[in-house]
């Protein structure tokens, strides 16, 4: 039943299955979220222990084929990524020791540090990297969350050992940010064999701070630390990620010291870790990350085809209300597509507001009035009379379905909320066999949105699964996407964001933190805009303190 | 007898085949497929229609479904499962890494259950009305009507929590493996005692009360009164003649009980944490592994006909009156 709410979170747009997973909290109040890093004042223990939470076992720990956010918390221990965001999210070289794009933007020069070394020993070459992008591309290996970011490539240029030129086929905006999602895997260990059963998919051979200790199916998976790491090493000997698939079972053992650290939800956080005993032992964080709620309105439906009802039905819903009742009251409303802390998200946008009278205009004018007196408008005796589906057994996206329908009944619409299974779910939203449903984006860093929001992307191709269309929004995001110049992105995504804005295909509702209490004999636990471990160096340098 | 059990056993083929073409067609036609649910999650932005279709050709669900079944069937015959859409592993080897730990736990509880229920439930039955009888009786519905995953979660807070006297995770202490033999055994025992007492105590109650109620039936019996009547004590009665009798019902039983030791409990594995076939299986299912959940119903399809086969011939090995000639 936990399913629904875990997985299929990483990539770019990663559906964050509805909205269990927006796990709900604040944006303010204690312990919001430092985009600095504290300074360590504590004193690191050299070596220890400390345990962290999985909510479901790995399937793989070959970096090309993970797809779920519980690898790459292990794998981000196991691997570098050539160029990483950094806690500010600016681009900085890691396994890279320098970048250079040339002025059109079609090369991208990477020399990789010296004494670069595989967990074996062996040394890291530019041949690895060309070797883990050709994985990526090969058509026989599902590598589907990042396989996007290399298709505009057209080759890995192997100057040197320690040199190589991505050449791309276009200007391609995210280039770059591509190459943020790039950890080379060792040529030597997975050249051999067959790649989607090799025995190193179970027991990887990585380039990071920690190498692989132990992998105990379904139990737990150990990493220690690599002594011969390039940076400054850990401070922690070894992490052990243990799964354990019930939340209210992880709560339990991090109550018990059995955990460090684990994400909570609402009722967790609000009812069963908000006492004097909790905190003082834990500090609860709580902190944005790149996700945001919606109703998907399907705009080939009959009802959903006119802008002015899709803003009616915005207007309809009172997102604070809901963010008071179901949040805690720090939810933070979006307006658009961009993650709320980005530089491609318009803040001076300011949300529609919850006015039924407004809506109840906008719903006559667009001729849904109640022609035959029976409390339900309709239109060509066609009556305002939809299905809302939603993930069965998420009650956070069963309780949007109610507070939706008593707004539209009041206002003379007919919402007949459709709980689905998970699987089934998903396969109607994303062939567009549907009239409305609540969702989630789990965002990338890059904002590039096209294949969300461009008209040429509808089912069964891409994933404009509301089957939006405006040719001004179409040609903004060709541009955006083929434009290296980060200010003139931001100026086309700003546009683009106010005109998805005014044609509300989706409701964007809200951006939920994350909460997540983190035992306090870890120090060096530092929050990026992107949350505490999307980062370089992430949680690599967490320590155990010192005991006084 | 030995015809008999070749032709019941012939009968299991046509069956079993049966069983495996409803599961294949099921799961087949529940929407979404496995190839989806990972790009639901990951499409990126430049996921070709092309990627989609050459991960569903990897896949073979390019195929249509009959074309895919008999490729099933052809490789069961050689006893391969294929490999797991998840993790791309011989769905064999999943199956074996994950039988150990729910044969453990249900083999226990089904021992303790069977050792525990058996008593309580002759003795309930030959002080019929008295107050154990009556009071056992009342306790035991009770316990059969509580659901195992909120006792489960009670007795994690209480024994686990507050308590701290039992571990509630998985089968083992980190470094349990150096702790020496009987070290890593008690360490596993004590692992055990809180997963074993929410699968006992419902299968407890529902077989006392089932061997309490063959137990009446049998001594109300007139061989029973005939015993008694040659003035054999109570004990010798009981033990002699009500016992014997009454095990053959309970035999039957076993029939059912037998397959669910390996399929494992979904629930309690989930909240014990404890990795075994039902966490397995939950996890296919939800994923549309096929394969893998094919594999599981297959096993599980050839534990039921067997052990309802077994129980049958146990049947007749333990009561003369029934011959299968």
């Amino acid at each position: 039943m936990r399913f629904v709410g875990r997985g299929f979170l990483i990539g770019i747009f990663c559906l964050a299955l509805s909205l269990p997973l927006a796990s709900c909290g604040g944006g303010g109040g204690e312990q919001a979220s430092e985009s600095r890093p504290q300074i360590a004042k504590e004193t690191p223990l050299q070596g220890g222990v400390i345990f962290r939470h999985l909510e479901s076992d790995c399937k793989t720990l070959n970096w090309v084929l993970y797809n779920t956010n519980y690898e790459i918390y292990v794998l981000r221990h196991l691997y570098d990524y050539l160029l990483d965001y950094d806690q500010h999210l600016d681009i900085v070289p890691v396994l890279a020791e320098s970048f250079d794009v040339s002025k059109d933007g079609l090369r991208i020069t990477v020399a990789l540090k010296d004494s670069l070394f595989w967990h074996d020993g062996e040394p890291i070459t530019s041949e690895d990297v060309k070797f883990t992008v050709d994985k990526i591309l090969d058509p026989t290996v599902p590598a589907v969350n990042k396989e996007g970011w290399f298709s505009r490539l057209d080759d890995v240029e192997i100057v040197d050992e320690k040199t190589m030129v991505f050449v791309w086929k276009e200007p391609y905006g995210p280039s770059l940010h591509a190459l943020t999602q790039l950890a080379p895997i060792p040529k030597h260990i997975y050249g051999d064999g067959d790649f989607l059963k090799h025995p190193a998919n179970r027991e990887p051979v990585g380039s990071g701070a920690f190498k692989f200790e132990e992998w105990r199916t379904g139990q737990r998976i150990s990493v220690v630390r690599n002594d011969n790491y390039y940076g400054s090493p850990a401070h922690l000997e070894r992490v052990v990620f243990k799964i354990i698939p019930d939340r209210s079972v992880a709560l339990a053992a991090l109550k018990t010291g059995e955990l460090d650290e684990m994400r909570v939800n609402q009722i967790q956080w609000d009812e069963q870790t908000d006492n004097a005993d909790f905190k003082r032992k834990f500090n609860r964080q709580r902190y944005d990350i790149p996700q945001y709620n919606y109703f998907a309105w399907n705009c080939r439906s009959i009802w959903f085809r006119d802008a002015r009802v899709r803003r009616a039905m915005t207007m309809l819903f009172d997102r604070k209300t809901v963010n008071a009742e179901l949040y805690s009251g720090h939810a933070k409303i979006v307006t658009g597509p961009f993650y709320v802390n980005s530089w491609a998200y318009d803040s001076s946008i300011e949300p529609l507001p919850f006015d039924p009278n407004a809506a109840k205009q906008l719903l006559d004018e667009a001729g849904w009035t109640d022609s035959d007196g029976d409390g339900i408008r309709d239109q060509d005796g066609i009556k305002f009379e939809f299905d809302f589906y939603v993930i069965s057994g998420n009650k956070t996206a069963i309780r949007f379905a109610e507070l939706l329908r008593e707004s539209c009944e009041r206002a003379g619409i007919v919402v007949n909320a459709r709980p689905l299974e998970g699987a089934t779910f998903f396969d109607k939203m994303f062939k567009g066999e549907y009239d409305a449903g609540v969702l989630a984006w789990r965002l990338d860093n890059d904002p590039d949105i096209f294949d969300t929001f461009h008209s040429t992307q509808v089912p069964p191709i891409g994933l404009n699964h509301t089957f939006y269309s405006n040719p001004e929004v179409d040609q903004l995001l060709e541009r955006g996407r083929a434009e290296v110049d980060q200010n003139k992105r931001r100026d086309i995504y700003h546009r683009a964001h106010q005109l998805i804005h005014d044609d509300q295909p989706y409701t964007f509702l809200n951006s939920v933190p994350e909460k997540r209490p983190i035992n306090k004999r870890i120090g060096n636990v530092v929050i990026s805009p992107a949350g505490p471990f999307d980062f370089y160096p992430g949680s690599i340098y967490w320590f155990v303190k010192e005991e006084k | 007898m030995l015809t008999y059990t070749l032709r019941r056993l012939a009968y299991l083929i046509p069956t079993l085949l049966g069983i495996t073409v409803v599961t294949f067609v099921i799961i087949s036609l529940a929407p979404g497929n496995p190839v989806e649910l990972i790009q639901s999650g990951t499409m990126s932005s430049a996921i070709s229609i092309e990627a989609y279709n050459s991960m569903l050709h990897l896949y073979g669900l390019d195929q249509p479904i009959h074309v895919r079944y008999v490729v099933w069937l052809k490789r069961l015959l050689t006893l391969d499962f294929g490999n797991s859409f998840l993790d791309h592993r011989p769905v064999m080897t999943k199956i074996w890494e994950r039988l150990p730990p729910t044969l453990l736990l249900n083999v226990a509880s089904l021992v303790l259950a069977l050792l525990l229920a058996v008593p309580l439930g002759l003795y309930s039955a030959v002080r019929q009305y008295s107050v154990f009888d009556k009071v056992g009786g009342t306790v035991l519905y009770m316990l059969y009507s509580l659901p195992e995953f909120w006792v489960a979660l009670l007795l994690i807070m209480f024994l686990g929590v507050k308590l701290q006297l039992l571990p509630f995770i998985g089968m083992e202490s980190i470094g349990a493996r150096e702790l020496g033999f009987f070290g890593y055994l008690g360490d596993r025992i004590l692992h055990m005692v809180l997963p074993v007492i929410c699968l006992t105590y419902g299968s407890l109650a529902f077989l006392s009360r089932f061997v309490r109620g063959s137990t009446l039936e049998v001594i109300r019996q007139d061989y029973i009164r005939t015993a008694r009547a040659k003035g054999l004590d109570d004990t010798r009665v009981v033990y002699r003649h009500v016992f014997k009798n009454t095990l053959i019902p309970v035999l039957t039983l076993l029939g059912i009980l037998l397959p669910t030791v390996i399929s494992g409990s979904v629930i309690l594995e989930y909240i014990f944490s404890w990795p075994g076939i039902g966490a397995l299986f939950f996890e296919a299912v939800l994923s549309r592994d096929y394969p893998t959940v094919m594999g599981l119903s297959f096993i599980t399809a050839v534990m039921v006909l067997l052990s309802t086969l077994l129980s049958d011939l146990l049947c007749a090995w333990a009561d003369p009156r029934i011959t299968y000639e």
